[in-house]
C-alpha cells in the first residue's frame, strides 16, 4: 500500500544512522514515537530490520516500558502525577474524579471518541505545585506538555468535563 | 605517554577565553535579567514570565539583556529570575509572574525598589537593606561555600565557558597534564571516602578498582541518571544546574578505569535534563574535551545519553545495563557483576549522577578538603530534596550528619497539622515515625535502626491530616506496577500486598491481614534484585512504626477520614444554598441529590473524590462510618 510505504520510508529515514548492537534501541523507539505519536506495527518492523532484531524480540522489549505506546494517543492525554507530595493533597480524589467524568474504569484508557486519555505519571520533582497533572497534546507538530499545578478535585472535574465536551479548557483550568 | 603539558596548555587557552567571557557575563555592560530555567521553574511558568519580560524590554527598547540560570534551590518561589547589574551585583526575585514583568524591568533599569516585595536576596555583592541569599534560613544548613551546587545562579548551565571559568575541567587538565596515575585518582576517591550516592553507599573508588582490573581493554563507564524515586530530584539538579560537572566526573572515571565510552541512562520524565546533557556533551566535544583526543593527550572518551522510558526498575544497575543493550530492562542475578559483564557483556561500572559530580571536586582539591564536611562515617556534602506538607519545597546541599530535624525546621516546619511520618529513600525506602526525627541525622547508618534507608536524597514530610495508609497504598502500588516480573515472589507477592492494603482501605480489613502481610514480607525478600528484596519494607514499616493506625484501620477506624471505606460524605448544612448547589453541580457522579434545603448524599454513588468540599466547604461534611460489627479485635 502506498501510504504504508511512505510511513515506512519516513521511519527508515528517522533511524538510518542507528546500528545493531550499539545500544540504539531506546533512541530508535523514542524518535519514532516522538514523530508519529506511537509505535505502529510497520514502524517496529523497520526498526527491527535496522537494528538486526526479530520484530517479536523488539516488540517484547519495547512493551516492557510504560512510555512506549502501540496505539495512537488521544488528542489530549491527562498525565496524572502519582508522586507522594501529590498524594498528601488528595491526588487520589483528583484521579477518581477525572476517570469517572471521562467514563473510564482505570488509567491508561481513552474515551471512545479518542479525544481524551489518561495515564499515570511519575514525580519529576515539582512538588511545590502538588497536586498536579500534565496535559499532553498530540498535534501535527509533535507532542506538547503543559503542567497544571495546585489542582483540586473540583478543578479536575471541570477540566475533565471541558476535555470530554470539547468546551473551554482554559476557562476550566482557571475557574 | 602524551606530551608533557599539552593538556594544561589546551586548558589554559580555553580558560583564557572562558575568563573573558565569564567576566563579561558577571559584570555586564548593561543589566541582565536571567530567567531560572529548570524543570521546576518551567513547570511554574518560567517561559511565560520570560516572554512577558522580553516583550516589555522590546516595547520600551530598554537597555537590558536577557539570559538564563538554574534555580537556586527555593522551588516555592518559582518562577524565579535574577538581575545582574554592571557592578556585578546579582539579586534573586520570585515568584515572578508575567504581570510582574514591568516591575522587574523597572528594577533592572534603575528604579530600585520597583520589585522590592518579590526580592529574595543577594546572590553576589551586597546592597543595603537586601540580605545575602546565604543568610536565608533555608540555606542556613548549607556550608558557606557550596560545592556540588557551587555554580547554581552563577552560571548559564548551557555555557561550557562559564563552567571552565569557575574552575571546571581544571581537575581533568591537571590529572592529564601532570600524568596522575589511574591508581592515584582512585586512591584519592577512597581517601576522600566517596561512596555511592544512589543509596547503596558502596565506595566509588573500590568500584573503579574492579573495573580497572577487569579483563580486556573495552571498558564502559555508565551513569545511572534514572532517578525514579518519587519525591527525589537530586540528580535532576546536577544535570540541569551543572551538566559539565557530571561530564567531567565521568571523564575522570573513564581515565581512572580505562573506559573509552560512557553512557548516561537518563529517565524519560526529565526531558529538560536530556536536552541539557546532550547540548553539554556536544559543546564538550566541540571544545576537544570529549572525543578521541581529550585535551590533546590522545585519550579517548565519548559520552552518550540513553533515554529511559518509564521503567523504575532500570534504576537497578543490571536492569539499566539490559536496557542499554536493546532489551527489556529486567534486572538479573549478580554475579556476574557489572565489572565482569556489563554493557555488551564487557566490563562496566555504574555510578549515580551525584557520585560522579563529587569526583572533579575531590581531584581538584584533595581528600582532606573533601573531608572537612561530614562525619567519620560519611564525608562530604550531599544534595537533598524536600517536599510534602512543608511550606518550603526545594533542595539544598548539606554536609552529611546534618540533623533531619533541622532540615524540617528550615523548610518551615510541618504545615497543616502535626508531623505524622517521613518518607525517605523512595518506595523501596522507608516510612519513618515522628519519634525517629530527633535521632535522625543525614547519614546512612542513622536510618538503619528504624529499618529504613536514607536513599538517594528525597525526603517527604507528612502531616497527620492524611492517613499513613494512603501513602502505604501509593508506594505498594508503585512497587507492584514496577516489578519487572522475573521473580514470582516479587510480582505475585506485591500484587497480594497491594490487594490487602487496598481492601483494608476499603474498610474490609481482616484479622489475618497482619500475619499475611508478614508472610508476604518473609517471602518477597527472596527475590533476585533489590526491588523485590526491599518491596515489602513499606508495609513492614507501616505495621511496625504505625501499629496503632494500622490496627485501627483493620477494624475500619480512621480518625483522619481519608480512607475511602471508613467514612461517608454528607450534607452537614443546607446553607448557604449557592454552595450546596455548587456541590451538587460539581459532583461527578451526581451523588448529591434533592431539592434546595433538602439535599443529601447518595452514599452508594459517592466516590469520595472531595470535589464538593472544594466548592462547598461550609456545606459538606465527613463522618466516620460505624466499624464493622463482625470484626474481632486482634489480640
Amino acid at each position: 500500500m502506498p501510504l504504508e510505504t511512505e510511513a515506512k520510508a519516513r521511519v527508515r529515514a528517522l533511524v538510518a544512522d542507528l546500528r545493531p548492537n550499539n545500544g540504539d534501541m531506546m533512541t530508535a523507539l523514542h524518535r519514532v514515537q516522538h514523530e508519529f505519536g506511537y509505535l505502529s506495527k510497520e514502524s517496529l518492523e523497520v526498526i527491527a530490520e535496522q537494528l538486526d532484531m526479530f520484530p517479536s524480540i523488539l516488540y517484547g522489549a519495547a512493551s516492557f516500558y510504560d512510555e512506549f505506546r502501540f496505539h495512537p494517543p488521544a488528542q489530549t492525554t491527562v498525565r496524572w502525577c502519582s508522586g507522594p507530595a501529590c498524594r498528601l493533597r488528595n491526588s487520589n480524589g483528583i484521579r477518581d474524579a477525572m476517570l469517572v467524568t471521562l467514563g473510564m474504569e482505570e488509567l491508561h484508557e481513552q474515551t471512545e471518541d479518542g479525544r481524551v486519555g489518561m495515564v499515570l505519571g511519575q514525580c519529576n520533582g515539582c512538588c511545590e505545585l502538588a497536586p498536579m497533572v500534565w496535559l499532553e497534546q498530540h498535534g501535527e507538530h509533535g507532542p506538547t506538555q503543559t503542567p497544571v499545578g495546585n489542582m483540586n478535585a473540583a478543578r479536575a472535574v471541570r477540566m475533565a468535563r471541558a476535555l470530554r465536551d470539547g468546551s473551554d479548557l482554559d476557562g476550566a483550568i482557571n475557574a | 605517554m602524551p606530551e608533557s603539558d599539552i593538556a594544561l596548555q589546551k586548558y589554559d587557552a580555553l580558560r583564557e577565553r572562558a575568563d573573558a567571557e565569564y567576566a563579561a557575563w558577571r559584570n555586564p555592560e548593561r543589566p541582565r535579567i536571567d530567567i531560572a530555567m529548570d524543570t521546576s521553574s518551567l513547570a511554574n511558568g518560567a517561559r511565560a514570565t520570560g516572554i512577558a519580560i522580553h516583550r516589555v524590554i522590546s516595547e520600551r527598547n530598554a537597555a537590558v539583556d536577557m539570559g538564563q540560570v538554574h534555580g537556586y534551590g527555593m522551588q516555592w518561589i518559582h518562577p524565579s529570575v535574577q538581575i545582574t547589574f554592571p557592578n556585578g551585583e546579582t539579586v534573586l526575585y520570585g515568584p515572578v509572574r508575567p504581570e510582574d514583568a514591568g516591575r522587574i524591568v523597572d528594577e533592572a533599569t534603575g528604579t530600585w525598589g520597583a520589585a522590592a516585595d518579590i526580592r529574595i536576596g543577594m546572590i553576589t555583592g551586597t546592597h543595603e537593606g537586601v540580605p545575602s541569599i546565604r543568610d536565608h534560613e533555608f540555606f542556613s544548613l548549607e556550608p558557606r561555600e557550596r560545592r556540588l551546587m557551587r555554580n547554581l545562579g552563577l552560571t548559564d548551565p548551557d555555557n561550557l565557558l562559564h563552567y571552565i571559568a569557575r574552575d571546571g575541567y581544571r581537575a581533568t587538565a591537571r590529572m592529564l597534564g601532570r600524568h596522575l596515575s589511574e591508581e592515584a585518582v582512585r586512591n584519592q576517591l577512597n581517601d576522600a571516602g566517596l561512596t555511592g550516592r544512589g543509596g547503596a553507599n558502596f565506595p566509588t573508588g573500590v568500584k573503579w578498582n574492579f573495573l580497572f582490573g577487569a579483563a580486556g581493554d573495552e571498558h564502559y563507564m555508565v551513569c545511572n541518571a534514572d532517578e525514579g524515586d518519587p519525591g527525589a530530584w537530586v540528580n535532576r539538579v546536577v544535570m540541569e544546574g551543572d551538566p559539565h560537572l557530571l561530564i567531567e566526573g565521568m571523564l575522570i572515571g573513564g581515565y581512572a578505569t580505562k573506559a573509552k565510552v560512557g553512557f548516561i541512562y537518563l529517565r524519560d520524565e526529565y526531558p529538560f535534563s536530556v536536552e541539557r546533557m546532550e547540548r553539554a556533551i556536544k559543546e564538550a566535544e566541540a571544545a576537544g574535551i570529549l572525543g578521541d583526543d581529550v585535551l590533546g593527550t590522545g585519550m579517548e572518551f565519548r559520552l552518550r545519553v540513553v533515554r529511559g522510558a518509564g521503567a523504575y526498575v532500570c534504576g537497578e544497575e543490571t536492569g539499566l545495563l539490559s536496557s542499554i543493550q536493546d532489551s527489556r530492562g529486567m534486572p538479573r542475578v549478580k554475579p556476574p557483576f557489572p565489572a565482569q559483564r556489563g554493557v555488551f557483556n564487557k566490563p562496566s561500572n555504574v555510578n549515580n549522577v551525584e557520585s560522579f559530580a563529587n569526583v572533579p571536586l575531590i581531584i581538584q582539591h584533595n581528600s582532606e578538603w573533601y573531608r572537612e564536611h561530614g562525619s567519620d562515617k560519611a564525608s562530604g556534602t550531599k544534595i537533598f530534596s524536600f517536599s510534602g506538607d512543608i511550606p518550603r519545597v526545594g533542595f539544598m546541599e548539606v554536609p552529611f550528619a546534618t540533623r533531619l530535624e533541622d532540615c524540617l525546621r528550615v523548610c518551615g516546619g510541618i504545615q497543616g497539622g502535626q508531623l505524622k511520618a517521613i518518607q525517605s529513600g523512595g518506595p523501596l525506602g522507608s516510612l519513618l515515625p515522628p519519634e525517629a526525627l530527633p535521632k535522625l541525622i543525614l547519614q546512612p547508618d542513622s536510618f538503619s535502626p528504624w529499618d529504613a534507608i536514607m536513599g538517594g536524597g528525597g525526603m517527604v514530610f507528612m502531616n497527620d491530616q492524611t492517613s499513613v495508609l494512603v501513602m502505604t497504598e501509593a508506594l505498594a502500588a508503585f512497587v507492584e506496577e514496577e516489578s519487572c516480573g522475573r521473580c514470582t515472589t516479587c510480582h505475585g507477592g506485591n500484587q497480594r500486598q497491594t490487594e490487602i492494603i487496598r481492601r483494608i482501605i476499603d474498610g474490609e480489613g481482616r484479622r489475618e491481614d497482619d500475619p499475611n502481610l508478614a508472610l508476604i514480607d518473609r517471602t518477597v525478600q527472596f527475590s533476585n534484585c533489590v526491588h523485590g528484596q526491599f518491596s515489602p519494607k513499606i508495609t513492614r514499616n507501616t505495621r511496625v512504626h504505625f501499629k496503632n493506625d494500622f490496627e485501627a484501620a483493620l477494624l475500619g477506624v480512621d480518625p483522619t477520614l481519608t480512607l475511602k471505606g471508613m467514612y461517608e460524605v454528607y450534607v452537614a448544612h443546607q446553607r448557604p444554598e449557592e454552595q450546596a448547589a455548587a456541590a451538587a453541580d460539581i459532583c461527578p457522579t451526581a451523588a448529591i441529590q434533592g431539592e434546595p434545603g433538602r439535599r443529601r448524599v447518595i452514599d452508594e454513588a459517592c466516590i469520595r473524590c472531595g470535589a464538593c468540599f472544594d466548592v462547598a466547604p461550609e456545606v459538606m461534611g465527613k463522618r466516620a462510618k460505624a466499624p464493622k460489627p463482625g470484626l474481632v479485635p486482634l489480640a
